[in-house]
């Protein structure tokens, strides 16, 4: 056979086993963002503009929450701009009228300094980020994941 | 377990058990096609075997990926694509020396994966918590140091072959108990320094500025010191050896925090390799030659300039698969599987393959990392460093950075017992993280 099509199919090989190592290292990257980390508590609420917050210090910023679980739900998303709740109750931004698990009104979201954060509001079942179980207001980071009753939200952008 | 709990449990699930298909799909991909480049080498046709080969692998990929869903749903998903590939790669490249040599080694190897699968859905379904391991801490020790000095019972058990003596004949089948008894010491030592980690750390003596732990509490690590030395001297087994005691020396650093044991452990065997040094022969010549292996070029350097040859045959790209002459390297199938890639895959392909075993072993570290019980920790730990030691070992005896020591390239070189032991060690790595990840959840 041709020496030069086989060099040319050489480099595909060597070129779909790097690109192999580079599969791995994105679904090992998703795994340590989605491994818990301590959670955060909130800083205590802080004038809207410190000095000290800097650049990220923007009150209008938005966060999108998406809906990961039920099948039924997914890809929907909810806006997170200010505070909205999440709950089964009609009244909340998030409604999930469904969640047999998720109380009237469950959790709510809010924006800080530029950050996002979540708190139960005492609920029965509890409200997780990351598998693990939320006491106080905690800090969500793009990727992270919230569970409500049985409703599982990731957090985007 | 709470509601939430369970929500996030299906979906981590779905979202590992996915991304594992993914990678499987891309691994049978790569050894199918390296298996096809391998066929057009000789001419312009594909292989004939080609359907059988692809379907033997992906059944086998099924039966692991079956196994995980059945036995630990939570499991990491790169670990068994990362220990596929690697395979996958070791198995081309023995069928290519296979061509060359007119052997039939890769027939052989196919049979042992067939076994390492069977071992490793066996040891996912029997071993259902790591901490049966820790139970059994004293029986698996003891075990270990069995089989570890089987070969030197008298024949017909124990035989020298290469001048090693390091298989044992049990009725029909010879094997190399070594293999099987280094997860076994990794497991008896990773439960005995949990058990007294307090006690080294600490230390109760002082000598000088030095705080020394109980010298009885050191017993079973001079004990291990003088085993890997018995292994050196008796079995003629330099590479074994030197795993065994940096893997210990590794994890009582790791379970005491200690470097003074890290330093410590390689001094007294620095020690016990200088005297070895001016006792036998056999350690004289391996440093001989790795110092100078052009004194006996057609000699005991001949294998080690073979494999310099090679590599440097193959450059940054590698002659192609099938291309170059691998089978001029004595070993080729075995320790010197690394030069037969490194020839025919090029530095990108060598390289690939470091990366890969970095990959595999950073996996198993965080298998580690995640874990919340001590031994788990210890013990998945000490298994990741074995198969970063061996790798390191055989790697760089080949490329002569360090004095060669014949022993496998963990998944890639040609051998049964190696090859089992180590998918026994995938499918420990695969219990514990999916226990991990469980624990995780329910906390």
């Amino acid at each position: 056979m041709n020496d030069q099509v086989l060099t040319i199919l050489k480099g595909c090989l060597l070129a779909l086993l790097y690109l192999f190592l580079l599969r791995v290292i994105i679904v090992v990257a998703r795994e340590l963002r989605g491994t818990p980390v301590a959670a955060t508590p909130a800083p205590p609420p802080a004038p809207a503009r410190s000095a000290d917050t800097g650049v990220r210090s923007d009150p209008d910023r938005a966060f999108v929450l998406t809906v990961r679980e039920p099948e039924t739900r997914r890809g929907e998303q909810l806006v997170v701009r200010g505070e909205v709740t999440i709950g089964r109750g009609g009244g909340c931004a998030l409604a999930l009228p469904d969640d047999t698990f998720a109380s009237n009104l469950h959790a709510r979201a809010f924006v800080r300094d530029g950050r996002l954060f979540v708190e139960d509001l005492g609920s029965t079942n509890g409200t997780m980020v990351n598998n693990a179980r939320i006491e106080t207001p905690t800090r969500l980071r793009k990727g992270d994941r919230l569970v409500v009753g049985q409703t599982l939200l990731e957090v985007g952008k | 377990m709470s509601v939430a709990a369970s929500t996030l449990e299906r979906s981590l699930v779905r979202s590992r058990r996915r991304a594992e298909i993914g990678l499987g799909l891309h691994v049978l991909l790569f050894v199918a096609g390296a298996y096809v480049l391998l066929a057009l080498a000789e001419g312009p046709t594909l292989p004939p075997d080609l359907p059988l080969f692809a379907g033997f692998i992906a059944g086998l990929y099924v039966v692991l990926h079956l196994a995980i869903r059945r036995f630990a749903p939570l499991a990491d998903p790169t670990l068994v694509p990362l220990m596929a590939v690697l395979n996958g790669i070791g198995f081309v490249t023995i069928s290519r020396i296979d061509i060359a040599r007119e052997t039939n080694f890769a027939r052989i190897q196919s049979t042992w994966v067939l076994v390492g699968v069977a071992v490793f859905v066996a040891v996912l379904a029997l071993i259902r918590e790591i901490a049966t391991l820790e139970r059994m801490q004293y029986t698996i020790g003891l075990a270990g140091i069995a089989f570890l000095l089987l070969p030197l019972a008298p024949p017909p058990i124990g035989r020298t072959i290469n001048g090693a003596r390091i298989w044992a004949k049990l009725g029909p089948i010879s094997f190399q108990p070594g293999e099987i008894a280094k997860v076994l010491l990794v497991a008896f030592f990773a439960a005995y320094l949990v058990d007294k980690r307090e006690l080294l750390t600490r230390g109760s003596r002082r000598v000088g500025r030095l705080h020394l732990p109980d010298p009885k509490h050191l017993g079973p690590l001079l004990l291990v010191w003088g085993v890997s030395i018995v292994v050196m001297v008796a079995e003629k087994d330099l590479g074994s050896s030197l795993l065994l005691f940096s893997v210990f020396a590794t994890m009582l650093y790791m379970a005491t925090n200690r470097s003074s044991y890290l330093l410590g452990g390689f001094a007294l065997f620095g020690v016990g390799a200088w005297i070895a040094f001016h006792t036998f022969g056999h350690v004289q010549t391996r440093v001989d030659i790795w110092i100078d292996p052009w004194s006996d070029p057609q000699g005991k350097g001949y294998q080690i300039i073979q494999s310099w040859f090679a590599l440097a045959a193959g450059g940054l790209g590698g002659s192609g698969l099938g291309l170059g002459a691998p089978d001029k390297v004595p070993y080729a199938e075995t320790d010197f599987v690394f030069s037969a890639i490194g020839e025919e895959l090029g530095y990108l392909g060598a390289v690939a393959v470091i990366a890969t075993l970095l990959l595999l072993v950073g996996s198993a570290l965080r298998v580690a990392v995640d874990s919340r019980r001590p031994f788990n920790r210890l013990f998945t730990a000490g298994l990741a460093v074995i198969l970063g030691v061996q790798s390191f070992i055989i790697i760089g005896g080949v490329i002569r950075l360090i004095p060669l020591t014949g022993i496998t390239l963990p998944f890639v070189s040609y051998g049964g017992s190696s090859l089992i032991a180590n998918f026994a060690i995938v499918a420990l790595l695969v219990r514990a993280s999916d226990e991990a990840a469980r624990r995780r959840l329910r906390a």
